[in-house]
């Protein structure tokens, strides 16, 4: 690594990178216009407002981030006041305790503006005013668009003579040299069209800003160049590692490090490797250099997730598993194309193609380029078990086969899908009343439609459904089959009794239950069958379009928030020897203790359950290992033929965390001991003494596995 | 139908053989190793587990007992109900089916890594007709075989798995007869003969010898074993397996007490190995 990028480390994890906002002024005759030309007026005022950061050091620049003074962008959606109404009112706040608000994620269209420029996108702006010359409103907005992309060009030849002032202050030739390339490359992209490696990553770096989120699958777009520019003497590895480590630097920076979040390695995520729209595996010398140029750096952001295809080589799956377990920031998952490009074609109606572009971003979301994630948020399915054994109770006492139970449960599920459904609607109603101007250009459909991508001018977008709980629903389902209709231990009304006394006078058939109970993640025939069945279930019920005009992919993480906690609050005790109040399940993989078989068993369950890919949206399977496990080299080899099997087998993501039980409860008394314990959470990773209680105890309480 | 009795199955073992396997242990053995880690194992019948320091003495076990713990037909009521696994019933029957059922389980992950089943004990060829049968089976089902043995059982019973045996894990625990003898409880000489004829009968074996300190770890005792194999054969491999306390507790749970030995030392460990390579 070479001094540059050092300085630039020491800068970025002090802070130093980090972009304070400018205040904007705007003049109050603005209201005289309507509100969509005020906004767009606003928004291209602040962008030319704010300051570039050009260092000695530098050889990009373009970070920036909106104060909420004016609606920004998508990702962060500051000055959104709908969507601000919105999260006062039920961001962790459940509604029927079914149904949270959350985040949603996008991903640009990098590709696009590296390979046609924005003076590309401002021909499609203008094909797109003739074909809604008569749409007054259309024009209008589409009229916001052409502004915003000439004030990111503009605000980029700012950049291009700071670049030059700031080559003439420095005596070392190879920073005059890069400054003098930053100037000269500002000049031309974003604008027009990238012609090499270089300007394809400064093209991405100044336009970043504005769709904030995942970077999407640079080792796809950025390749061309890398592969041209290595080819004719332009490029060597070494010089687009640095690159590639400033960019990387840039993601990190754009946290405040006042924050938490900068520590936490659930932003900016993105993919390397996955199927090819040829059908072969991506992964190439590029996504090789990306991984290394990462693990170079002792930064928390970006992480990267290899998506796994069966044309992955085992070389390639150990290389990640070893940096991942050489990784002390922990920033690297594993997703596995098989199941998911199955999933998204089937619900989603993408073509093999389209499918095939997908990336993973924020802690475990995924979307294609130029698109978004919309939908459920997340939902607690575990309430239809609660509706089933408390409000249906006399029906099942009077079920006389475990079809029966399934088939009333079944019911309850549907009347909840609906409802959470019906919940998300609304969610989306209050977002479509912003009109967001800053990231359409970077999206697919808004442009061509003349609508803000929250206003139904997205033609790119993926809808997902969160049910959390999954396990605990399983689980309940299982033991019901188990002790009342296969073992006949005892009947289905003294559980519902059991239950309705939240166990109390019922300690013996408890500790029975979490003794012999047939729980998800052994790998027994009756736990597999029921989830099957319930992953058939949701399949069936997803068979109409939603109101996106889609089906649902369905995923089970809970983001940075204590979902399973809240929606744990306020049931009541569920038949998997859940007590009232107690927090639910999320993920798939993390079994609380409940499976006894082993890895290679909790693996075949979650791999095998879903053979319908219902699963295969923003979903985790978290797997807590003994660290000798992975250090040991022997044994290292066999994990690596473990999660490969695992993937071959069907299973959709894993990451893995490795410390002892002791370990975390001791970290949770005294963190101050434990300052660097890193943990993989829901989708990310973090310092676990910076976690809340829920996600502190739900850690400690997933089952390790060791030899 | 042919039953056999287990002590436990072990998916996702990565210590008994190649790559990821299943490990199916036996329970009865025909030694009486001083330093055996499980010590469960011997009997060959089911027998009651009671792990006296895990017990708060809430009297729950005597409550559910048919017996009030004055007898006991192992029925395992007590052990369903504790509630801090003081107890447990170790020892179960199972037919060959059964087994292979559980084994296949894991065949995708054996597939993969090279690994398969691992028969272990106790003794795993003091069952030698459910061992023969299941072998048999696990082969028609293209699964890699291996049988963890101390080999002190007639030839006449490898002849009978030999055909369907892809690899030994042949201990060889002490060269010396009498101290063999002293520590295990018989001389080593119908053990040491047998591996003798395995090799001749080009059996693939990994040789495998758990060092304990003061019995077994010196230079001259290690040297004595590596120039006798190297007169009968070539073990694909040769492991040796450091001595651990973890049987401590098993010992106390079974109302024996244990022997305790030393834990070897990391360079001892080495210098041994270094003379095996």
């Amino acid at each position: 690594m070479n001094e540059r990028i050092k300085k630039l480390i020491e800068r970025t994890v002090k802070g130093e990178m980090w972009v304070e906002p400018v205040k904007t002024e705007y003049n109050r005759t603005d209201l005289f216009l309507s509100p969509i030309k005020m906004s767009a007026k606003r928004v291209c005022e602040y962008i030319l407002n704010q300051e570039l950061l050009i260092l000695e050091e530098s050889c990009f620049t373009g970070l920036m981030r909106f104060d909420g003074s004016v609606e920004g962008d998508i990702f962060s959606k500051s000055g959104h006041k709908n969507d601000d109404i919105a999260m006062q009112n039920f961001y962790n706040k459940p509604v029927d305790n079914l149904m949270t608000f959350e985040f949603q994620h996008s991903v640009g269209n990098f590709k696009k503006i590296i390979n046609r420029g924005l003076a590309g996108i401002k021909d499609d702006i203008e094909k797109s005013k003739q074909a809604h010359k008569s749409d007054a409103s259309a024009l209008e907005f589409l009229q916001t668009q052409t502004d915003l992309c000439d004030s990111i060009i503009q605000r980029a030849h700012i950049g291009a003579k700071k670049a030059i002032e700031k080559a003439t202050e420095t005596e070392k030739q190879d920073y005059k040299e890069n400054l003098i390339r930053l100037s000269n490359g500002l000049k031309k992209v974003p604008e027009q069209p990238a012609e090499n490696f270089y300007e394809a990553v400064l093209s991405l770096y100044f336009c970043y800003p504005f769709i904030p989120d995942s970077i999407g699958l640079i080792d796809r777009y950025l390749y061309p160049f890398y592969k041209k520019d290595i080819m004719n003497g332009k490029l060597t590895e070494e010089k687009a590692k640095e690159y590639l480590q400033e960019l990387f630097l840039m993601l990190q920076a754009r946290i405040n490090k006042a924050s938490d979040r900068f520590y936490r390695g659930g932003e900016s995520h993105f993919c390397i490797g996955g199927y090819l729209e040829n059908g072969e595996d991506g992964f190439n010398e590029l996504s090789k250099l990306i991984v290394e140029s990462l693990m170079e750096l002792p930064t928390w952001i970006p992480q990267i997730s290899l998506r796994w295809t069966e044309k992955t080589p085992r070389e390639v799956l150990k290389f990640m598993l070893d940096c991942e377990r050489h990784d002390p920031n922990k920033r690297i998952a594993f997703v596995n194309d098989e199941p998911r490009l199955k999933g998204l074609m089937e619900y989603t109606g993408l073509s093999y193609e389209e499918a095939v572009n997908y990336t993973m971003m924020g802690c475990n979301e995924l979307a294609l380029p130029g698109g978004m994630v919309f939908g459920f948020d997340p939902f607690n399915i575990v309430r239809s078990v609660e509706n089933a054994f408390y409000k249906r109770a006399d029906d099942l006492i009077n079920a006389h086969s475990f079809d029966e139970v399934y088939n009333i449960y079944e019911q309850e599920l549907f009347a909840d899908l609906w409802a959470a459904e019906k919940i998300g609607k609304g969610f989306q109603d209050i977002r479509r009343r912003d009109c967001n101007l800053v990231s359409n250009i970077f999206l697919e459909g808004p442009i061509e439609n003349a609508k803000s991508c929250t206003q139904g001018g997205l033609t790119r977008y993926i809808p997902v459904g969160l049910p959390i709980g999954l396990s605990n629903v399983i689980d309940s389902l299982s033991i019901t089959k188990q002790f009342v209709f296969d073992e006949k231990i005892i009947t289905i009304r003294e559980l519902i009794e059991a239950l309705k006394n939240n166990w109390q006078g019922y300690e013996d058939l408890h500790s029975l239950i979490l003794k012999k109970g047939n729980f998800f993640g052994n790998d027994d025939d009756c736990s597999n069958e029921v989830a099957k069945r319930l992953f058939a279930s949701i399949g069936e019920w997803n068979n109409t379009e939603n109101y996106l005009g889609k089906k649902w992919v369905f995923g089970n993480l809970i983001g940075y928030n204590e979902h399973h906690k809240f929606f744990g609050s306020a049931l009541k005790a569920t038949p998997d020897g859940r007590f009232a109040g107690d927090a639910t399940n999320f993920g798939i993989g993390q079994s609380q203790g409940k499976d006894r078989n082993g890895l290679t068993a909790l693996l075949n369950s979650v791999a095998k359950c879903d053979p319908e890919a219902v699963l295969t949206g923003p979903s985790v399977t978290n797997v807590l290992i003994d660290e000798k496990l992975i250090r040991d080299d022997d044994n290292f080899e066999k994990l690596v033929d473990l999660f490969q099997t695992y993937f071959q087998n069907g299973g959709t993501h894993f990451q893995l965390t490795y410390v002892s039980k002791e370990d975390l409860i001791n970290a949770k008394k005294t963190p101050e001991e434990y300052k660097n314990l890193r943990v993989r959470v829901s989708g990310f990773s973090d310092y676990f003494i910076f976690l809340n209680d829920a996600l502190q105890d739900e850690i400690i309480t997933r089952t390790k596995h060791t030899q | 139908m042919n039953k056999a009795i287990f002590f436990d199955i072990q998916r996702n073992s990565f210590v008994d053989g190649p790559g990821i396997r299943t490990t199916v242990f036996f329970k009865g053995c025909n030694l009486k190793c001083a330093w055996c880690h499980n010590p469960e194992s011997q009997s060959a019948k089911p027998q009651m587990m009671f792990y006296k320091d895990k017990c708060t003495g809430c009297g729950k076990c005597k409550s559910v007992c048919p017996y009030h713990l004055e007898q006991c037909e192992l029925c395992g009521k007590c052990t369903l109900y504790c509630p801090v696994d003081a107890r447990m019933v170790c020892g179960k029957e199972h037919t060959v089916d059964e087994v292979l059922k559980e084994v296949l389980k894991d065949k995708a992950f054996y597939e993969t890594s090279g690994g398969g089943v691992t028969f272990s004990g106790g003794e795993c060829m003091l069952q030698i007709g459910f061992l023969a049968e299941i072998l048999k089976k696990c082969k028609e089902n293209g699964i890699h075989t291996a049988v963890d043995t101390a080999g002190h059982i007639p030839f006449e019973s490898f002849e009978k798995i030999l055909p369907y045996t892809d690899l030994f894990l042949y201990d060889i625990k002490i060269f010396d007869r009498q101290k063999h003898k002293q520590y295990v409880g018989v001389s080593n000489e119908l053990i040491l003969e047998n591996l003798k004829k395995l090799f001749e009968r080009k059996a693939k074996l990994w040789i495998r010898i758990p060092i304990i300190p003061d019995v077994n770890d010196s230079i001259e005792e290690i040297q004595k074993i590596k120039d006798f194999l190297k007169t009968i054969g070539t073990a694909e491999k040769i492991e040796l397996l450091p001595y651990h306390v973890m049987g401590e507790n098993k010992y106390r749970a079974i109302g024996k007490e244990p022997q305790i030995f030393k834990t070897p030392d990391a360079e001892n460990m080495k210098r041994l190995k270094e003379i095996l390579d």
